[in-house]
């Protein structure tokens, strides 16, 4: 699998891999760019060029882990961004699957006690959903955000030290995996277990979305865990080194 | 998680060239995993392996790592081994200037081979005992009160969850009442599935 870099074209690089297309937008990025490179194009939108290609690269290539000498750039766009993702799933991903889980499930005029539960199910996924956003915007990132400010400005240290005696990223636990297991739950589901007495178009157009969901939902905790925490690790170090 | 019935292969090599390539060639025709390593011992990361292995490394890996790979991977499968090389003729083997059809062709003969052995093991129904761990599941009894119920250790019946997961696919604990009411494990009336589901 190629890696992007710098002077790859923006337009090659979306004909390749169209899931990055939400991506480059939480980036600051809108289509018609014609053939200017990554670089160019970073250039003239001020967007931090490492983080782009990072974002990227992470999102496209699995296996990708970034070089450390990579991850020189503030963490508040890193955080910026992550934001910016939460926003896509609220506003737009989690309608359009309301929305398309309600269209495939009503298109048979009676109404299956099958039905029933998949709606409930899905009602528990989303509460899981919920939880992890709260999660992270009302306890990790501002943790982050914080330990940022104080690195900058070592005057509210005393504060910071009070509010957080044992500062470390390690101390939250990760919120990700039930709602990883509801997810995958839904999908098999939806697949192996439920009667196929519904519309099979718009059952697939459900299952394309939950997907198209998944891929991101999975490169977003990647973010997280190759981007944000290995960062947030480097502050946490220099504090302490503070000491 | 890994099936017990299924099959993966473990690729090992220094170079990244070597596991992408032959990932991107395999990939296709497996229906378990692709593990790639660098080093053999990095196996020691995958505690929760299980079912039958195909181990693709070079000559000198292989010597290295063939011991403790056999004392890694667990009992409930086979492991098979071929050696990645510069030049050979050895249908057990895999060269560099092999064609993707044959790399391909050379990996499903004995995939195919772990198939006949196992055939038995492809049966995924829950055993009777699995059923009645999910029937008290799906009341919303805990490991603990499962374990009093059917005079067995909670050890014994978290273990037998992980068996329901891993041949149902489902995880949660509402994933696994709303299996066991599509399958009519369960009566939609015993559980509350405002709670539950």
């Amino acid at each position: 699998m190629e890696l992007f870099n710098e002077n790859s074209k923006l337009a090659s690089v979306i004909l390749k891999d169209y899931s990055l297309l939400p991506v480059i937008n939480r980036l600051g990025i809108q289509l018609g760019f014609g053939d200017k490179t990554i670089r160019d194009i970073c250039n003239e939108n001020g967007i931090d060029l490492n983080f782009f290609v990072e974002t990227i690269n992470v999102f496209h290539y699995e296996a990708y882990f970034p070089e450390k000498r990579l991850l020189d750039f503030p963490v508040t766009i890193v955080i910026d961004y992550l934001v910016k993702t939460h926003q896509y799933y609220v506003n737009y991903l989690m309608p359009e699957n309301d929305r398309l889980i309600e269209l495939f499930l009503s298109a048979n005029p009676e109404e299956s006690p099958e039905n029933e539960l998949v709606r409930k199910f899905y009602a528990k996924f989303k509460e899981e959903f919920v939880i992890h956003i709260n999660f992270e915007e009302s306890v990790m990132f501002p943790y982050i955000l914080e330990l940022n400010r104080v690195i900058e400005n070592p005057d509210s240290s005393m504060q910071f030290r009070l509010k957080y005696p044992d500062y470390s990223i390690s101390g939250f636990e990760k919120e990700h995996s039930h709602m990883d297991d509801k997810m995958d739950d839904l999908k098999n589901i939806i697949i192996k277990y439920l009667p196929p007495n519904y519309d099979q178009n718009r059952g697939n157009a459900f299952l394309s979305n939950l997907f198209l969901f998944e891929k991101d939902l999975k490169n977003h905790s990647r973010i997280e865990d190759h981007i944000l925490i290995p960062k947030v690790k480097q502050l946490e170090m220099v504090l302490q080194n503070h000491d | 998680m890994i099936n017990s019935q299924n099959k993966s292969i473990v690729l090992i090599s220094q170079s990244d060239v070597i596991l992408a390539g032959l990932t991107e060639i395999l990939k296709g025709s497996i229906a378990g995993e692709i593990i790639q390593l660098h080093r053999g011992d990095e196996i020691i990361d995958f505690p929760e392996l299980a079912g039958n292995f195909l181990v693709i490394a070079t000559h000198e890996e292989l010597e290295k790592s063939t011991a403790l790979i056999r004392q890694i991977l667990p009992v409930t499968g086979s492991v098979q081994f071929m050696a990645l090389v510069s030049d050979s003729n050895a249908a057990s083997s895999i060269t560099l200037n092999d064609s993707s059809a044959l790399i391909c062709y050379k990996v499903n003969e004995i995939l195919n081979s772990f198939a006949n052995n196992q055939a038995k093991d492809a049966d995924t129904e829950l055993t009777r005992r699995e059923i009645e761990v999910l029937q008290l599941l799906t009341k919303g009894y805990s490991n603990k009160e499962i374990a009093d119920h059917l005079f067995v250790s909670t050890h014994t019946v978290i273990s037998h969850r992980k068996n329901i997961s891993e041949k149902t696919g489902i995880k949660s604990a509402s994933g696994l009442t709303m299996y066991a009411i599509l399958k009519k494990v369960i009566d939609v009336s015993d559980i509350n599935p405002e709670e539950l589901i």
